[in-house]
């Protein structure tokens, strides 16, 4: 940087202390974590670690439910980004008008200050078998017991789980996507290529959404990472089997039996492992989009 | 016609849990298959006003927490974001301010837990405080990285070369245009700490009661009505900054 006349050595030294520190909390201990994990995996580390041990790793072969929470929480992950992704962008594609009226651009935001584990109580408590809903459709005759309300929360697809974060991400998609039709002046583009002869719905599929998406993609892949790693809703809402990722080594991590340990540490060395591949997946995509 | 109808079902949406929550909160006796309660009661919202109420002293906890949170990583992101800005190795900085901000919370919890055992943290708010500062602290620095822009760099010399010390120029110059995306960032990492359950609940082994946790062992416990209470208490410091400011829950790094 061009600015060294101002800065004196002490100041020098302090700015690279500070960046050690930093570097130390930030990269040093998560990935002290992540050597801990490996060795632990290995049995060369954790309570009961007694030397270098392959089995653990052998026994992923055998051992299927690892593999069965990754492809549950990619479903999951999946479901629910695929389909806020499109209720937000035929909101903001279809009814551009509606979104600036009263009361909705304020209302947008409510869902952003809502706690996840708050939704997924809230679902439950209107989802499930005993649920308001079910006892409303009970009250009305649409049921004849509480067996026949269909199977909501708690379910073996997740539909509670997608529904808890479809909730509170697709209202944050619509902002964006509004956002980012403004800061690109689709509306002007949208002018122009029905000056040309194109239909609206040419409009919405060739111009407006491959590039609302595009400038979108780096915020979707990361909503698509968190949810992938949810915790608290898949707790709540989520069944003991299949488990979410983070639920499940949680959940092998928290058991009293110290001997599932070294299984547990490997499932969380692979799945760190596997995110951070995402992430810098996503980091290269960030900078191929500002380079664009 | 179909935009009225819009607005009714989106004002349904997000208003209905707001309105489940307060009936779960006054409703007393409330079984299946009753669609309704058939009592209302003030009193679990009453008896927050008592001093020793686990709820009152569980929202305590979680501001201060949060507080805390936000602060330090607002003012140790703002020195940090500034010197990775003169840091020969920005870049790499940056990519690596991303590292605990893309792992889930519960499994750098997971990750770190081994250490803060041994640093004798475990169970303790110092424990959960590192683990909260382990996401807050790189997030706000990224957050503040566009603040120290050449233009800033240029108008901090300015100020020196009109007599400034570096405190002055700091106190006078450059926290006064920073104020907007300070706020910002403390906005932010409140909400990321008082968000939190998943982190807090395993490096706290369930021993700091934050307002998340108090409400996963009230759902536990099944009683609806002190979960709604907590759920509730959950919602206000949000909804308070929402009105405050709104385009402060927006700004993403």
């Amino acid at each position: 940087m061009s600015d060294v006349p101002f800065r004196s050595g002490r100041s020098l030294l302090a700015s690279r202390s500070l960046l050690a520190l930093y570097g130390l909390l930030v990269v040093g201990l998560p990935l002290a974590g992540l050597a801990y994990a490996l060795l632990g995996s290995v049995g060369l580390a954790g309570p009961l670690a007694a030397g270098f041990t392959g089995r653990y790793w052998q026994a992923l072969g055998t051992d299927k439910d690892l593999l069965y929470a990754a492809l549950y929480s990619g479903w999951v992950a999946g479901a629910s980004v695929g389909i806020s992704t499109a209720l937000a962008l035929l909101l903001v594609l279809r009814a551009q008008p509606t979104l600036r009226r009263w009361p909705l651009p304020g209302l947008l935001y409510v869902p952003l200050l809502m706690p996840s584990l708050v939704v997924g109580f809230y679902l439950f408590q209107l989802l499930s078998r005993t649920g308001w809903l079910s006892r409303i459709s009970f009250r009305l005759g649409l049921i004849p017991r509480l067996e026949s309300f269909p199977e909501l929360v708690q379910d073996g697809a997740g539909i509670g789980i997608i529904l808890a974060h479809v909730l509170l991400t697709f209202p944050f998609f619509t902002l964006l996507f509004r956002a980012i039709y403004q800061e690109t002046r689709l509306d002007e583009y949208r002018q122009l290529t029905l000056t040309l002869g194109a239909s609206r719905g040419q409009f919405r599929r060739r111009v407006a959404g491959p590039v609302l998406l595009r400038r979108a993609a780096p915020t979707l892949l990361l909503s698509f990472i968190a949810t992938l790693g949810a915790y608290d809703i898949p707790l709540l809402l989520g069944r003991p089997y299949p488990q979410m990722l983070s639920v499940y080594i949680a959940t092998r991590l928290q058991r009293f039996d110290l001997r599932e340990l070294p299984a547990a540490y490997l499932a969380g060395f692979l799945v760190a492992a596997g995110l951070l591949g995402l992430i810098s997946l996503l980091l290269r995509l960030i900078r191929q989009t500002q380079v664009r | 016609m179909r935009s009225r109808l819009l607005i009714t079902l989106l004002l349904l949406l997000f208003g209905l849990p707001f309105g489940l929550l307060g009936l779960l909160a006054v409703g007393e006796h409330w079984r299946f298959p009753a669609a309704l309660p058939p009592a209302y009661s003030l009193d679990a919202l009453r008896s927050l006003l008592a001093a020793d109420n686990d709820l009152l002293l569980g929202l305590g906890r979680s501001l201060l927490l949060a507080g805390t949170v936000a602060l330090l990583a607002t003012a140790g992101g703002f020195g940090l974001a500034r010197a990775i800005t003169r840091s020969r190795w920005a870049t790499r900085w940056e990519a690596a301010s991303y590292l605990p901000y893309a792992l889930p919370p519960v499994l750098l919890a997971v990750l770190i837990q081994p250490f803060v055992i041994r640093l004798h943290l475990s169970g303790s708010v110092g424990g959960v405080l590192l683990g909260l500062l382990l996401v807050a602290l790189p997030f706000a620095t990224l957050l503040l990285r566009s603040f120290w822009s050449a233009q800033i760099t240029e108008y901090e010399h300015l100020a020196r070369t009109l007599g400034c010390t570096p405190r002055q120029a700091m106190r006078r110059v450059l926290l006064p245009l920073a104020g907007p995306l300070l706020r910002t960032t403390l906005v932010q990492t409140f909400l990321l700490s008082w968000f939190d359950f998943g982190l807090t609940n395993v490096l706290s082994v369930g021993k700091v009661h934050t307002l998340t946790v108090q409400v996963f062992a009230y759902v536990g416990e099944a009683n609806a009505q002190l979960a709604a209470v907590a759920s509730l208490l959950l919602l206000l410091p949000p909804a308070v900054l929402l009105l405050l400011n709104k385009s402060a829950l927006l700004r993403k790094p």
